[in-house]
């Protein structure tokens, strides 16, 4: 078993939590720098001296959103202005964006995290590596360049969308390795297929990375039959720098988050107290290796859980759950708790139905419904009316029974539901 | 073995155009048509073209979801009475259809009824050891000799 850095990734949990303790009261004094942290742990009494077991970052305030937002631009940042070397930022389409600021030392660790991210799931430098993602503002897109050309890959910054010049760069430079959002690959599958080409014949891709939205299980594995590999779920989020938070291992089983870097706590999102062993439960997230801008306890808002048990891969740090949804990500019809992802985990079971799908949330009438527009994929058109109304039908019933509450099905055109090259938009509240 | 082609529409305007305008660019002539429609705002265009295999590669390419399905261009009088005479010898071959259609026929005496016998099988055979006259593809695609 070969480790990117082994001594780190099998350390004793002892070690590690004394580790993290340590690096704890020096993130805590590090985050005094800022005018945020500054004025709370001084108005709190908080200091690193007060820190003496993992346990006492229940001691400390929470850092949300709402925070980061209403302390836009400098609020948070604990180094000189001069010593700051990349921000990233949220799109912030309403209300202030969030921000984050990184020193180079930063940018390093991120950068080693990522490669060994991608270490773990079996990438090695003898890689041609496909990045498409967005570069820019987005994290996906630097965050893994970084991490790949770290890792020492032959790093090809494609960037998001036109899927031709994808397909046309993996067979010139023989990719094998490709990172995407998992909906775009359904669509690059696509223009394989219109391009009388199979990526399973026509390419060298021996290992996909998919990320950056919530995605099911069953859509995994569809991405993975589509392509004839193994497709290893990423997961990050830009507060903690972006990619290279939580990766899985060859064993797909569980994303190892990793513990030196972050302290992670899964909390109750009505108590605050920390879920039972298993429970799924927000994430709460603080750096133990960050200058420029650490962020203690932040509340991701992402529901998961840790994984029991250890790995068979020898990795001590523990394994979250891939990401059940984000707690906003929850809506309510009909008085039921509904999450995006207990829908496509459903429609992502049948072969006919396409992986775009849309929930549309409307008034009609005096009544709140939940219209579901679903893809029936070509090759499952027969030309037969019954066929179609009897997949119609059952779709209903199987969302009914998981939600509780009858969808509107509506059967659209292949093709047809407005896509981006960004994450996927998979609720629409047209409600108000 | 003839061919209609069917295909997947959404009940708005001007998704039936899109399918005409490709077929009138591509010079492919319509020579019967049955639109069906569902409570769910989709429905099911079966067409018959005088080349349904290219016909249905281009709305392919444009992204429209097609299916060849089989039919049997069936023989009968134009007049009062024919059909009905027809529909006895189609059961009397035991054939059970869903789908079905018809058009008149250039001669001015007898008419078309075009069956979807896609998920009939041995429907051919049938009908035709119940004497009745399938007529050749190039006459169900109006294909001049």
């Amino acid at each position: 078993m070969l480790y990117w850095e082994k001594e780190i990734e099998t350390l004793d949990r002892t070690s590690l939590e004394r580790l993290q303790v340590e690096r704890l009261k020096k993130t805590i004094s590090q985050a005094c720098g800022s005018d945020y942290y500054g004025k709370q742990y001084k108005s709190k009494n908080i200091t690193p001296e007060k820190i003496n077991s993992i346990k006492h970052i229940q001691d400390l305030p929470f850092t949300t959103k709402e925070d980061l937002r209403s302390h836009f631009p400098w609020g948070f940042l604990s180094i000189p202005k001069k010593d700051v070397v990349r921000l990233h930022s949220s799109s912030g389409t309403t209300g202030n964006p969030t921000v984050i600021f990184h020193n180079r030392h930063d940018l390093s660790s991120w950068a080693n995290l990522m490669a060994r991210s991608l270490f773990t799931a079996g990438v090695r430098d003898t890689d041609v590596f496909q990045n498409i993602a967005g570069y820019g503002l987005f994290t996906g897109g630097l965050g893994f360049q970084y991490g790949i050309e770290r890792l020492g890959c032959l790093s090809i910054p494609a960037g998001a969308g036109n899927s031709l010049r994808q397909i046309k760069l993996m067979r010139d430079y023989g990719t094998t390795v490709a990172h995407a959002i998992p909906s775009y690959l359904g669509r690059l599958f696509d223009v394989f297929k219109e391009e009388g080409l199979d990526p399973k014949k026509d390419t060298q891709l021996r290992k996909l990375v998919i990320g950056a939205e919530p995605h099911t299980e069953e859509h995994r594995r569809r991405i993975e039959e589509m392509f004839g590999v193994k497709a290893y779920n990423s997961f990050g989020l830009s507060e903690m720098n972006g990619p290279g938070v939580a990766f899985e291992c060859e064993e797909q089983n569980g994303l190892h988050i990793w513990e030196d870097a972050y302290i992670v706590e899964i909390i109750d999102p009505k108590t605050f107290e920390p879920v039972h062993e298993g429970e799924i439960g927000e994430l709460v997230m603080t750096t133990l290796d960050r200058e420029a801008m650490p962020l203690i306890r932040y509340r991701t808002r992402d529901l998961t859980r840790f994984l029991p048990g250890t790995c068979s891969c020898g990795i001590t740090h523990r394994r979250i759950d891939r990401i059940a949804g984000r707690s906003d990500d929850m809506f309510i019809l009909k008085g039921c708790n509904i999450f995006p992802m207990q829908v496509e985990g459903i429609l992502m079971k049948l072969p006919e139905v396409g992986e775009d799908y849309r929930i549309i949330l409307e008034k009609i009438g005096d009544q709140d419904e939940m219209i579901i527009e679903v893809e029936v994929k070509k090759e499952w058109f027969r030309g037969d009316v019954n066929f179609l109304d009897r997949l119609q039908k059952q779709i209903e019933r199987l969302i009914r029974d998981e939600v509780l509450v009858r969808p509107i099905i509506k059967l659209v055109e292949f093709g047809s539901i407005p896509k981006s090259d960004g994450k996927a938009v998979r609720v629409i509240d047209r409600r108000n | 073995m003839a061919y209609q082609v069917s295909i997947f529409l959404e009940n708005k305007i001007g998704h039936l155009k899109q399918v005409t305008s490709v077929l009138k660019a591509a010079d492919i002539n319509i020579r019967s048509m049955h639109l069906n429609h569902t409570a769910s705002g989709w429905g099911i265009l079966n067409l018959v073209v005088s080349d349904p295999i290219k016909a249905s590669r281009l709305l392919n390419d444009k992204g429209i979801s097609t299916a060849l399905r089989k039919i049997a261009a069936l023989k009968m009088v134009d007049q009062p009475g024919g059909l009905d005479y027809l529909l006895g010898s189609i059961a009397d071959a035991g054939v059970n259809f869903i789908n079905a259609y018809g058009r008149v026929a250039n001669d001015e005496k007898s008419a078309i009824f075009v069956l979807d016998i896609e998920d009939i099988p041995d429907a051919e055979m049938k009908l035709k050891q119940a004497g009745l006259e399938i007529l050749s593809d190039h006459l169900v695609y109006g294909i001049k000799e």
